[in-house]
Protein backbone atom coordinates (compact mmCIF):
# COMPACT_ATOMS: atom_id res chain seq x y z
CA UNK A 1 0.00 0.00 0.00
CA UNK A 2 3.18 2.52 0.90
CA UNK A 3 4.37 1.74 -2.18
CA UNK A 4 0.87 2.82 -4.22
CA UNK A 5 0.31 5.93 -2.53
CA UNK A 6 2.03 9.07 -0.90
CA UNK A 7 0.98 8.25 2.55
CA UNK A 8 0.41 11.42 5.35
CA UNK A 9 3.21 11.95 8.03
CA UNK A 10 2.80 12.75 11.61
CA UNK A 11 6.29 13.63 12.20
CA UNK A 12 7.79 13.74 15.94
CA UNK A 13 10.53 14.81 17.68
CA UNK A 14 13.81 12.54 17.54
CA UNK A 15 14.56 12.93 22.04
CA UNK A 16 12.43 14.28 24.61
CA UNK A 17 14.31 15.31 27.76
CA UNK A 18 14.73 12.93 30.74
CA UNK A 19 11.51 12.67 32.02
CA UNK A 20 10.82 14.22 35.36
CA UNK A 21 9.59 10.89 36.62
CA UNK A 22 12.64 9.46 36.71
CA UNK A 23 14.57 12.80 38.76
CA UNK A 24 14.85 12.09 42.13
CA UNK A 25 15.52 15.52 43.09
CA UNK A 26 13.06 17.84 41.38
CA UNK A 27 10.71 19.06 44.13
CA UNK A 28 12.54 22.20 45.35
CA UNK A 29 10.54 25.46 44.38
CA UNK A 30 9.98 28.48 46.26
CA UNK A 31 6.87 28.91 44.43
CA UNK A 32 4.73 28.17 41.28
CA UNK A 33 3.07 24.57 40.24
CA UNK A 34 6.20 23.09 41.93
CA UNK A 35 5.92 24.85 45.03
CA UNK A 36 6.44 22.51 48.06
CA UNK A 37 6.04 24.62 51.88
CA UNK A 38 9.01 22.50 53.21
CA UNK A 39 10.99 24.81 50.88
CA UNK A 40 13.17 26.38 54.17
CA UNK A 41 14.74 22.16 53.72
CA UNK A 42 15.82 22.89 50.24
CA UNK A 43 16.57 26.50 51.14
CA UNK A 44 18.69 25.45 54.30
CA UNK A 45 20.93 22.40 52.10
CA UNK A 46 21.97 25.23 49.89
CA UNK A 47 23.08 27.18 53.00
CA UNK A 48 25.22 23.75 53.85
CA UNK A 49 23.01 22.32 56.90
CA UNK A 50 20.54 19.75 57.02
CA UNK A 51 17.74 20.66 58.89
CA UNK A 52 14.13 19.62 59.93
CA UNK A 53 10.93 20.39 61.26
CA UNK A 54 9.75 20.67 65.75
CA UNK A 55 6.40 20.71 66.30
CA UNK A 56 6.10 23.89 68.77
CA UNK A 57 3.16 22.58 70.05
CA UNK A 58 3.60 19.11 71.25
CA UNK A 59 7.76 19.24 70.98
CA UNK A 60 7.74 16.66 68.41
CA UNK A 61 10.60 16.32 66.33
CA UNK A 62 9.59 15.12 62.77
CA UNK A 63 11.73 14.37 59.60
CA UNK A 64 10.65 14.22 57.11
CA UNK A 65 10.21 17.73 57.07
CA UNK A 66 5.93 18.93 57.17
CA UNK A 67 3.94 21.95 56.97
CA UNK A 68 1.51 20.19 59.65
CA UNK A 69 2.23 18.09 62.95
CA UNK A 70 1.19 14.66 62.42
CA UNK A 71 0.92 14.42 66.36
CA UNK A 72 -1.26 16.80 67.18
CA UNK A 73 -1.96 18.60 63.97
CA UNK A 74 0.04 21.97 65.31
CA UNK A 75 0.97 24.32 62.49
CA UNK A 76 3.45 26.09 64.02
CA UNK A 77 6.89 24.47 62.83
CA UNK A 78 10.57 25.24 64.42
CA UNK A 79 13.37 24.34 61.66
CA UNK A 80 16.21 22.56 64.04
CA UNK A 81 19.73 21.18 62.57
CA UNK A 82 20.30 18.00 62.63
CA UNK A 83 23.47 17.00 64.46
CA UNK A 84 26.26 16.43 62.26
CA UNK A 85 27.42 12.80 63.43
CA UNK A 86 25.54 9.84 63.95
CA UNK A 87 25.91 6.30 63.87
CA UNK A 88 25.62 3.54 61.27
CA UNK A 89 22.39 1.95 62.01
CA UNK A 90 22.70 -0.56 58.75
CA UNK A 91 24.13 -1.03 55.45
CA UNK A 92 24.12 -2.32 52.00
CA UNK A 93 25.74 -1.73 48.82
CA UNK A 94 23.72 -1.38 45.86
CA UNK A 95 25.53 -3.22 42.55
CA UNK A 96 22.47 -4.09 40.45
CA UNK A 97 19.30 -2.56 39.51
CA UNK A 98 20.33 1.19 40.85
CA UNK A 99 17.63 4.01 39.75
CA UNK A 100 18.52 5.52 36.15
CA UNK A 101 19.56 8.79 37.19
CA UNK A 102 22.49 7.38 39.17
CA UNK A 103 23.32 4.40 37.66
CA UNK A 104 26.91 5.93 36.68
CA UNK A 105 27.56 6.20 40.28
CA UNK A 106 26.99 2.20 41.06
CA UNK A 107 27.79 0.27 43.07
CA UNK A 108 27.20 2.82 45.89
CA UNK A 109 26.68 2.61 49.30
CA UNK A 110 23.45 3.36 51.05
CA UNK A 111 22.83 3.03 54.12
CA UNK A 112 20.49 4.27 57.55
CA UNK A 113 21.98 6.01 60.09
CA UNK A 114 20.87 7.22 63.74
CA UNK A 115 21.25 10.69 64.79
CA UNK A 116 20.41 12.43 68.17
CA UNK A 117 18.68 10.12 70.51
CA UNK A 118 16.44 8.02 68.41
CA UNK A 119 13.69 7.50 68.61
CA UNK A 120 12.90 9.65 71.50
CA UNK A 121 14.78 13.21 70.05
CA UNK A 122 16.75 12.21 66.89
CA UNK A 123 16.06 11.08 63.41
CA UNK A 124 17.17 7.75 61.66
CA UNK A 125 17.95 8.66 58.12
CA UNK A 126 18.64 6.80 54.83
CA UNK A 127 21.66 8.37 52.88
CA UNK A 128 24.21 7.74 50.26
CA UNK A 129 27.50 7.15 50.92
CA UNK A 130 30.64 7.63 48.20
CA UNK A 131 34.28 6.15 48.23
CA UNK A 132 33.63 3.99 50.55
CA UNK A 133 33.03 -0.34 50.31
CA UNK A 134 30.58 -2.44 51.79
CA UNK A 135 33.74 -4.22 53.47
CA UNK A 136 35.03 -1.20 54.70
CA UNK A 137 32.23 -0.97 57.56
CA UNK A 138 30.61 -1.55 60.21
CA UNK A 139 27.46 -1.20 62.05
CA UNK A 140 27.82 1.18 65.10
CA UNK A 141 30.86 3.14 62.79
CA UNK A 142 30.50 6.62 63.39
CA UNK A 143 29.17 9.13 60.32
CA UNK A 144 28.50 12.62 59.53
CA UNK A 145 26.22 14.33 56.97
CA UNK A 146 27.71 16.68 54.24
CA UNK A 147 26.14 18.18 51.72
CA UNK A 148 25.96 17.19 48.30
CA UNK A 149 25.54 19.10 45.13
CA UNK A 150 23.46 17.89 42.40
CA UNK A 151 24.55 19.25 39.11
CA UNK A 152 22.86 19.01 36.19
CA UNK A 153 20.20 18.25 34.38
CA UNK A 154 19.62 21.93 33.62
CA UNK A 155 21.38 24.43 35.06
CA UNK A 156 19.04 24.95 38.37
CA UNK A 157 21.60 24.58 41.41
CA UNK A 158 20.16 21.63 43.38
CA UNK A 159 21.28 20.52 47.00
CA UNK A 160 20.86 16.99 48.69
CA UNK A 161 23.12 15.32 51.71
CA UNK A 162 25.47 11.67 52.09
CA UNK A 163 27.10 10.38 54.71
CA UNK A 164 30.50 9.76 55.25
CA UNK A 165 32.74 7.94 57.57
CA UNK A 166 34.19 10.01 60.36
CA UNK B 1 -22.78 -10.26 57.76
CA UNK B 2 -23.30 -13.55 54.62
CA UNK B 3 -20.76 -15.99 54.21
CA UNK B 4 -18.19 -15.79 51.07
CA UNK B 5 -16.30 -18.05 48.87
CA UNK B 6 -13.57 -18.17 46.33
CA UNK B 7 -15.49 -20.44 43.58
CA UNK B 8 -13.15 -19.91 40.67
CA UNK B 9 -9.43 -19.43 40.19
CA UNK B 10 -7.13 -18.75 37.24
CA UNK B 11 -3.68 -17.98 36.32
CA UNK B 12 -1.34 -17.00 33.39
CA UNK B 13 2.16 -18.37 33.14
CA UNK B 14 4.47 -16.13 34.81
CA UNK B 15 7.72 -14.81 33.83
CA UNK B 16 9.12 -12.53 31.12
CA UNK B 17 6.48 -12.85 28.80
CA UNK B 18 5.60 -11.94 24.79
CA UNK B 19 2.38 -10.28 25.84
CA UNK B 20 0.71 -6.69 26.69
CA UNK B 21 -0.53 -5.79 29.76
CA UNK B 22 -4.00 -6.63 27.76
CA UNK B 23 -2.79 -10.31 26.51
CA UNK B 24 -2.47 -11.00 29.99
CA UNK B 25 -5.84 -9.76 31.59
CA UNK B 26 -7.69 -11.50 28.40
CA UNK B 27 -5.45 -15.21 29.35
CA UNK B 28 -6.32 -14.78 33.11
CA UNK B 29 -10.09 -14.08 32.32
CA UNK B 30 -10.05 -17.06 30.34
CA UNK B 31 -8.65 -19.10 32.63
CA UNK B 32 -10.60 -18.46 35.26
CA UNK B 33 -14.05 -18.38 33.17
CA UNK B 34 -12.51 -21.87 31.56
CA UNK B 35 -12.18 -22.88 35.82
CA UNK B 36 -15.85 -22.17 36.33
CA UNK B 37 -18.22 -23.15 33.34
CA UNK B 38 -21.22 -22.76 34.30
CA UNK B 39 -20.79 -19.35 35.81
CA UNK B 40 -22.96 -16.95 33.40
CA UNK B 41 -20.56 -13.65 32.85
CA UNK B 42 -24.03 -11.95 33.25
CA UNK B 43 -24.54 -12.76 36.94
CA UNK B 44 -21.06 -11.28 37.52
CA UNK B 45 -22.30 -7.60 39.36
CA UNK B 46 -18.99 -6.30 40.34
CA UNK B 47 -15.26 -5.85 39.36
CA UNK B 48 -12.00 -5.52 41.57
CA UNK B 49 -8.65 -4.92 39.73
CA UNK B 50 -5.53 -5.45 41.57
CA UNK B 51 -2.72 -3.52 39.58
CA UNK B 52 0.47 -1.41 41.43
CA UNK B 53 2.12 0.67 38.54
CA UNK B 54 -0.11 0.61 35.39
CA UNK B 55 0.49 4.04 34.46
CA UNK B 56 4.07 4.14 34.46
CA UNK B 57 4.86 0.26 32.72
CA UNK B 58 2.41 0.57 30.44
CA UNK B 59 1.40 4.06 30.22
CA UNK B 60 -2.14 3.17 31.30
CA UNK B 61 -4.68 4.35 33.73
CA UNK B 62 -8.18 3.90 34.82
CA UNK B 63 -7.72 0.07 34.15
CA UNK B 64 -10.42 -1.78 35.81
CA UNK B 65 -13.32 -0.19 33.13
CA UNK B 66 -10.94 -1.55 30.24
CA UNK B 67 -10.66 -4.79 32.34
CA UNK B 68 -14.74 -4.92 32.13
CA UNK B 69 -14.17 -4.39 28.32
CA UNK B 70 -11.63 -6.73 27.92
CA UNK B 71 -13.58 -9.55 29.43
CA UNK B 72 -17.17 -8.57 28.82
CA UNK B 73 -18.47 -7.72 32.25
CA UNK B 74 -21.15 -5.26 32.50
CA UNK B 75 -20.48 -3.87 36.15
CA UNK B 76 -24.16 -2.96 37.82
CA UNK B 77 -22.93 -2.86 41.75
CA UNK B 78 -19.39 -2.20 41.84
CA UNK B 79 -16.03 -1.51 40.55
CA UNK B 80 -12.01 -0.35 41.34
CA UNK B 81 -8.76 -0.50 40.90
CA UNK B 82 -6.64 -1.61 44.51
CA UNK B 83 -3.58 0.18 44.55
CA UNK B 84 -1.23 -0.72 48.15
CA UNK B 85 1.69 -1.10 45.81
CA UNK B 86 3.04 -5.14 45.61
CA UNK B 87 0.31 -5.85 47.93
CA UNK B 88 -2.88 -4.36 45.59
CA UNK B 89 -3.61 -7.84 44.48
CA UNK B 90 -5.02 -9.09 48.17
CA UNK B 91 -6.21 -5.64 48.48
CA UNK B 92 -8.82 -6.23 45.44
CA UNK B 93 -10.00 -9.36 46.81
CA UNK B 94 -11.01 -8.05 50.36
CA UNK B 95 -12.77 -5.19 48.67
CA UNK B 96 -14.88 -8.17 46.86
CA UNK B 97 -15.19 -9.79 50.29
CA UNK B 98 -16.33 -6.92 52.17
CA UNK B 99 -18.67 -6.13 49.37
CA UNK B 100 -20.13 -9.51 48.95
CA UNK B 101 -20.45 -9.94 52.88
CA UNK B 102 -22.38 -7.05 53.35
CA UNK B 103 -24.76 -7.51 50.35
CA UNK B 104 -24.10 -4.79 47.78
CA UNK B 105 -22.77 -7.40 45.74
CA UNK B 106 -23.27 -11.20 44.97
CA UNK B 107 -20.76 -12.28 42.17
CA UNK B 108 -17.19 -10.86 41.63
CA UNK B 109 -14.48 -11.10 39.53
CA UNK B 110 -11.15 -9.77 40.87
CA UNK B 111 -8.29 -9.78 38.52
CA UNK B 112 -4.73 -8.91 39.29
CA UNK B 113 -2.36 -7.83 36.58
CA UNK B 114 0.92 -6.26 36.06
CA UNK B 115 3.08 -6.11 33.46
CA UNK B 116 6.75 -4.98 34.95
CA UNK B 117 9.33 -6.31 31.83
CA UNK B 118 9.18 -3.92 28.54
CA UNK B 119 11.31 -2.13 26.51
CA UNK B 120 12.48 0.58 29.12
CA UNK B 121 13.72 -2.02 31.83
CA UNK B 122 15.98 0.87 33.51
CA UNK B 123 12.66 2.85 33.53
CA UNK B 124 10.64 -0.36 35.18
CA UNK B 125 13.29 -0.61 37.63
CA UNK B 126 13.42 3.19 38.44
CA UNK B 127 9.81 3.04 39.01
CA UNK B 128 10.56 0.56 42.35
CA UNK B 129 11.75 3.47 43.80
CA UNK B 130 8.54 5.48 44.17
CA UNK B 131 6.93 2.55 46.17
CA UNK B 132 8.79 3.88 49.65
CA UNK B 133 9.04 7.89 49.74
CA UNK B 134 10.50 9.13 47.26
CA UNK B 135 11.35 12.63 48.07
CA UNK B 136 13.58 11.54 51.51
CA UNK B 137 14.33 7.57 50.67
CA UNK B 138 13.87 7.34 46.83
CA UNK B 139 16.46 10.45 46.56
CA UNK B 140 19.06 8.04 48.61
CA UNK B 141 18.35 5.10 45.79
CA UNK B 142 15.93 3.47 48.46
CA UNK B 143 14.47 0.46 45.95
CA UNK B 144 13.77 -2.73 47.29
CA UNK B 145 16.54 -4.74 47.59
CA UNK B 146 18.82 -2.36 49.19
CA UNK B 147 15.62 -2.08 52.06
CA UNK B 148 15.49 -5.66 52.33
CA UNK B 149 19.21 -6.12 52.39
CA UNK B 150 19.51 -3.55 55.51
CA UNK B 151 16.75 -5.74 57.00
CA UNK B 152 19.13 -9.15 56.70
CA UNK B 153 21.67 -7.38 57.86
CA UNK B 154 19.79 -6.41 60.54
CA UNK B 155 18.50 -9.65 61.59
CA UNK B 156 22.03 -11.51 61.08
CA UNK B 157 23.25 -9.24 63.17
CA UNK B 158 20.54 -8.79 66.05
CA UNK B 159 19.87 -12.81 65.93
CA UNK B 160 22.52 -14.51 64.13
CA UNK B 161 21.03 -15.71 61.10
CA UNK B 162 23.18 -17.20 58.69
CA UNK B 163 23.27 -16.06 55.04
CA UNK B 164 23.24 -20.09 54.55
CA UNK B 165 20.06 -19.88 56.60
CA UNK B 166 18.56 -16.96 53.96
CA UNK B 167 19.50 -19.23 50.90
CA UNK B 168 17.88 -21.85 52.35
CA UNK B 169 14.37 -20.42 51.88
CA UNK B 170 15.46 -20.03 48.37
CA UNK B 171 16.01 -23.75 48.25
CA UNK B 172 12.62 -24.41 49.83
CA UNK B 173 10.69 -22.60 47.45
CA UNK B 174 12.81 -23.57 44.64
CA UNK B 175 12.21 -27.14 45.21
CA UNK B 176 8.05 -26.35 45.15
CA UNK B 177 8.72 -24.13 42.19
CA UNK B 178 10.23 -26.67 40.22
CA UNK B 179 6.40 -28.79 40.44
CA UNK B 180 4.42 -25.33 39.36
CA UNK B 181 4.24 -25.41 36.08
CA UNK B 182 3.09 -21.52 36.17
CA UNK B 183 5.93 -20.13 37.63
CA UNK B 184 8.73 -17.88 36.13
CA UNK B 185 11.89 -20.23 37.78
CA UNK B 186 10.85 -23.81 37.64
CA UNK B 187 14.84 -25.31 38.78
CA UNK B 188 16.06 -26.31 42.02
CA UNK B 189 18.78 -24.75 43.15
CA UNK B 190 21.25 -25.24 46.09
CA UNK B 191 22.65 -23.55 48.81
CA UNK B 192 25.77 -23.17 47.25
CA UNK B 193 24.07 -21.89 44.06
CA UNK B 194 22.15 -19.21 46.55
CA UNK B 195 25.12 -18.37 47.58
CA UNK B 196 27.55 -17.92 44.52
CA UNK B 197 24.74 -16.25 42.07
CA UNK B 198 25.64 -12.41 41.89
CA UNK B 199 25.32 -9.90 44.31
CA UNK B 200 22.51 -7.60 44.08
CA UNK B 201 23.17 -5.41 48.13
CA UNK B 202 25.04 -7.73 49.90
CA UNK B 203 23.79 -9.85 52.09
CA UNK B 204 21.53 -10.43 49.04
CA UNK B 205 22.28 -12.37 46.28
CA UNK B 206 20.13 -12.51 43.04
CA UNK B 207 18.62 -16.10 44.14
CA UNK B 208 17.70 -13.89 47.91
CA UNK B 209 15.51 -12.07 45.43
CA UNK B 210 11.84 -12.22 43.62
CA UNK B 211 12.41 -11.02 40.10
CA UNK B 212 10.56 -8.64 37.58
CA UNK B 213 7.88 -10.82 36.19
CA UNK B 214 5.09 -9.98 33.88
CA UNK B 215 1.44 -12.02 34.63
CA UNK B 216 -1.86 -11.90 35.84
CA UNK B 217 -4.64 -14.23 38.14
CA UNK B 218 -8.39 -14.15 39.13
CA UNK B 219 -10.71 -15.22 41.30
CA UNK B 220 -14.56 -15.34 41.19
CA UNK B 221 -15.93 -14.53 44.41
CA UNK B 222 -19.54 -15.54 45.26
CA UNK B 223 -22.46 -15.21 48.36
CA UNK B 224 -22.85 -18.05 50.03
CA UNK B 225 -26.14 -18.42 48.01
CA UNK B 226 -24.19 -17.44 44.52
CA UNK B 227 -22.03 -20.02 45.73
CA UNK B 228 -23.93 -23.36 46.12
CA UNK B 229 -25.47 -23.37 42.95
CA UNK B 230 -21.93 -22.38 41.05
CA UNK B 231 -19.85 -25.31 42.49
CA UNK B 232 -19.15 -27.94 44.88
CA UNK B 233 -15.58 -26.91 46.13
CA UNK B 234 -15.99 -23.42 47.75
CA UNK B 235 -13.00 -21.94 49.62
CA UNK B 236 -14.32 -20.08 52.40
CA UNK B 237 -12.79 -16.72 53.29
CA UNK B 238 -12.89 -16.68 57.06
CA UNK B 239 -11.56 -13.18 57.72
CA UNK B 240 -8.87 -10.53 56.58
CA UNK B 241 -6.92 -7.90 58.32
CA UNK B 242 -4.76 -5.14 57.26
CA UNK B 243 -2.07 -3.15 59.60
CA UNK B 244 -0.03 -0.21 58.56
CA UNK B 245 1.49 1.91 61.20
CA UNK B 246 2.29 5.76 60.62
CA UNK B 247 5.71 4.74 59.17
CA UNK B 248 6.55 4.95 55.35
CA UNK B 249 9.98 6.72 55.77
CA UNK B 250 13.26 5.17 57.39
CA UNK B 251 12.38 7.43 60.50
CA UNK B 252 9.48 6.14 60.96
CA UNK B 253 10.36 2.32 60.44
CA UNK B 254 12.59 1.70 64.22
CA UNK B 255 13.95 -1.39 64.41
CA UNK B 256 14.29 -3.08 61.03
CA UNK B 257 14.50 -6.68 61.78
CA UNK B 258 11.04 -6.67 64.06
CA UNK B 259 7.78 -6.21 61.77
CA UNK B 260 5.84 -4.86 64.52
CA UNK B 261 3.01 -4.32 61.79
CA UNK B 262 2.95 -7.87 60.54
CA UNK B 263 2.95 -9.01 64.89
CA UNK B 264 -0.17 -7.16 65.36
CA UNK B 265 -2.23 -8.15 62.22
CA UNK B 266 -1.58 -11.97 62.97
CA UNK B 267 -2.60 -11.29 66.67
CA UNK B 268 -5.99 -9.30 65.27
CA UNK B 269 -6.18 -12.13 62.21
CA UNK B 270 -6.47 -15.11 64.52
CA UNK B 271 -8.66 -13.44 66.84
CA UNK B 272 -10.89 -12.97 64.79
CA UNK B 273 -11.56 -16.30 63.19
CA UNK B 274 -10.78 -17.65 65.90
CA UNK B 275 -7.42 -19.91 64.95
CA UNK B 276 -3.89 -20.14 66.49
CA UNK B 277 -1.03 -20.37 64.50
CA UNK B 278 -0.53 -23.73 65.00
CA UNK B 279 -3.83 -24.45 63.49
CA UNK B 280 -2.63 -23.14 59.93
CA UNK B 281 -2.03 -25.99 57.17
CA UNK B 282 -0.90 -23.65 54.77
CA UNK B 283 0.67 -20.19 54.82
CA UNK B 284 1.08 -18.46 51.65
CA UNK B 285 3.83 -15.82 52.87
CA UNK B 286 5.13 -12.80 50.79
CA UNK B 287 9.15 -14.51 49.98
CA UNK B 288 9.95 -10.72 47.92
CA UNK B 289 13.24 -11.51 49.55
CA UNK B 290 14.68 -14.57 51.31
CA UNK B 291 14.65 -12.73 54.69
CA UNK B 292 11.25 -11.72 54.67
CA UNK B 293 10.07 -15.03 54.91
CA UNK B 294 12.46 -15.78 57.57
CA UNK B 295 10.85 -12.44 59.69
CA UNK B 296 7.59 -13.87 58.20
CA UNK B 297 7.79 -17.19 60.34
CA UNK B 298 8.71 -15.05 63.57
CA UNK B 299 6.10 -12.54 63.10
CA UNK B 300 3.29 -14.75 62.07
CA UNK B 301 4.10 -16.84 64.91
CA UNK B 302 5.15 -20.24 63.87
CA UNK B 303 8.26 -19.93 65.89
CA UNK B 304 10.37 -17.31 68.51
CA UNK B 305 11.04 -14.08 67.43
CA UNK B 306 14.88 -14.28 66.21
CA UNK B 307 14.53 -18.05 65.59
CA UNK B 308 13.16 -17.99 61.96
CA UNK B 309 16.61 -18.92 60.57
CA UNK B 310 16.57 -22.12 63.12
CA UNK B 311 13.14 -23.09 61.42
CA UNK B 312 14.01 -23.41 57.71
CA UNK B 313 16.99 -25.14 58.48
CA UNK B 314 15.33 -27.44 60.65
CA UNK B 315 13.01 -27.94 57.99
CA UNK B 316 9.81 -26.91 59.46
CA UNK B 317 8.39 -24.92 57.25
CA UNK B 318 8.66 -27.74 54.56
CA UNK B 319 5.84 -29.89 53.61
CA UNK B 320 5.54 -32.00 56.12
CA UNK B 321 6.76 -29.25 58.78
CA UNK B 322 5.20 -27.20 61.11
CA UNK B 323 3.76 -25.30 58.73
CA UNK B 324 3.57 -25.67 54.77
CA UNK B 325 5.25 -22.86 53.70
CA UNK B 326 4.59 -21.56 50.09
CA UNK B 327 4.35 -24.72 49.02
CA UNK B 328 3.63 -23.30 45.46
CA UNK B 329 7.11 -21.98 45.24
CA UNK B 330 6.53 -18.76 46.59
CA UNK B 331 6.99 -15.33 44.76
CA UNK B 332 11.05 -16.76 44.72
CA UNK B 333 9.64 -19.27 42.18
CA UNK B 334 6.76 -17.70 40.57
CA UNK B 335 8.28 -14.30 40.19
CA UNK B 336 6.23 -10.88 41.34
CA UNK B 337 4.09 -9.05 39.04
CA UNK B 338 2.80 -6.38 42.14
CA UNK B 339 -0.56 -6.38 41.16
CA UNK B 340 -1.33 -10.28 40.61
CA UNK B 341 0.96 -11.75 43.55
CA UNK B 342 -1.94 -11.46 46.21
CA UNK B 343 -4.26 -13.22 43.61
CA UNK B 344 -1.78 -15.48 43.25
CA UNK B 345 -1.67 -16.58 46.60
CA UNK B 346 -5.25 -17.57 46.84
CA UNK B 347 -4.90 -19.23 43.38
CA UNK B 348 -2.55 -21.57 45.35
CA UNK B 349 -4.70 -22.17 48.14
CA UNK B 350 -7.64 -23.12 45.70
CA UNK B 351 -5.73 -25.20 43.70
CA UNK B 352 -4.32 -26.86 47.12
CA UNK B 353 -7.51 -27.90 49.06
CA UNK B 354 -8.81 -29.15 45.55
CA UNK B 355 -6.26 -31.26 45.16
CA UNK B 356 -5.32 -29.73 41.75
CA UNK B 357 -1.76 -29.75 42.39
CA UNK B 358 1.51 -32.16 41.65
CA UNK B 359 1.75 -34.14 44.53
CA UNK B 360 5.12 -33.34 44.93
CA UNK B 361 3.95 -29.88 46.40
CA UNK B 362 0.51 -31.13 47.35
CA UNK B 363 -0.39 -30.69 51.19
CA UNK B 364 -2.59 -33.93 51.70
CA UNK B 365 -5.43 -32.84 54.15
CA UNK B 366 -5.29 -28.91 54.45
CA UNK B 367 -8.31 -27.43 55.76
CA UNK B 368 -6.54 -23.92 57.18
CA UNK B 369 -4.66 -21.18 55.18
CA UNK B 370 -3.70 -17.77 55.26
CA UNK B 371 -1.99 -15.59 52.69
CA UNK B 372 0.42 -12.64 53.78
CA UNK B 373 1.08 -10.11 51.39
CA UNK B 374 3.02 -7.14 52.25
CA UNK B 375 3.81 -3.62 50.60
CA UNK B 376 6.33 -0.65 51.11
CA UNK B 377 9.45 -1.39 52.43
CA UNK B 378 7.52 -3.64 54.84
CA UNK B 379 5.62 -1.49 57.02
CA UNK B 380 2.29 -2.75 55.59
CA UNK B 381 0.77 -5.73 56.39
CA UNK B 382 -1.99 -7.92 54.90
CA UNK B 383 -3.37 -10.95 55.77
CA UNK B 384 -6.58 -13.42 54.89
CA UNK B 385 -7.62 -16.76 55.90
CA UNK B 386 -9.38 -18.92 54.24
CA UNK B 387 -10.68 -22.56 55.13
CA UNK B 388 -12.43 -25.67 53.22
CA UNK B 389 -14.74 -25.63 56.07
CA UNK B 390 -17.74 -23.29 55.87
CA UNK B 391 -17.43 -20.64 58.99
CA UNK B 392 -19.97 -21.08 61.87
CA UNK B 393 -20.73 -16.98 61.34
CA UNK B 394 -18.96 -14.07 59.72
CA UNK B 395 -18.06 -11.34 62.54
CA UNK B 396 -15.99 -8.59 62.24
CA UNK B 397 -15.46 -8.74 65.37
CA UNK B 398 -13.21 -6.58 67.76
Amino acid sequence: MRELRKLRKLELPDTVPLSPILDLWDQQEPSGPDATGIYDFYRNLADGELTTTECKGCGKLLFPPVIICPYCNGNDMEWVRIPEEGELYAFTELKLGAPIIVENYAPFVIAIARFGNYPENGVQLSGMMFDVRYEDLKIGDKVKWDILEIVGPGDKARYWYYFKKV
Amino acid sequence: MRRVAIVGAGITKFGVREASWKDLVQEAGKAVFDDIPNLDKKDIDSLFVGAAQPERWVFQTHVAPLVAELLGINVTRAIARTEVACASGQAAIRYAWLSIATGLSDVALVLGVEKMNTKFMNVSQSSMINVGNREFDGANGFTAPPFFALAAQRHMHDYGTTKEQLAMVRVKNAEYGSYNPYAQFQKKVTVEKVLESRMVAPPLTLFDCSAITDGAAALILASEEKARQLTDTPVWILGGVQHVDAAHTTNQMGDLSEWVALRKAAKDLYSMVGIEAKDIDIAEVHDCFTISEIIEYEELGFCRKGEGGKFIEEGESYIGGKVAVNPGGGLLSNGHPLGATGIRQAWEVVMQFRGEVPKERYVDGAEIAIAHNLSGMAQLHHLMAYSVNKPQDVKFGR
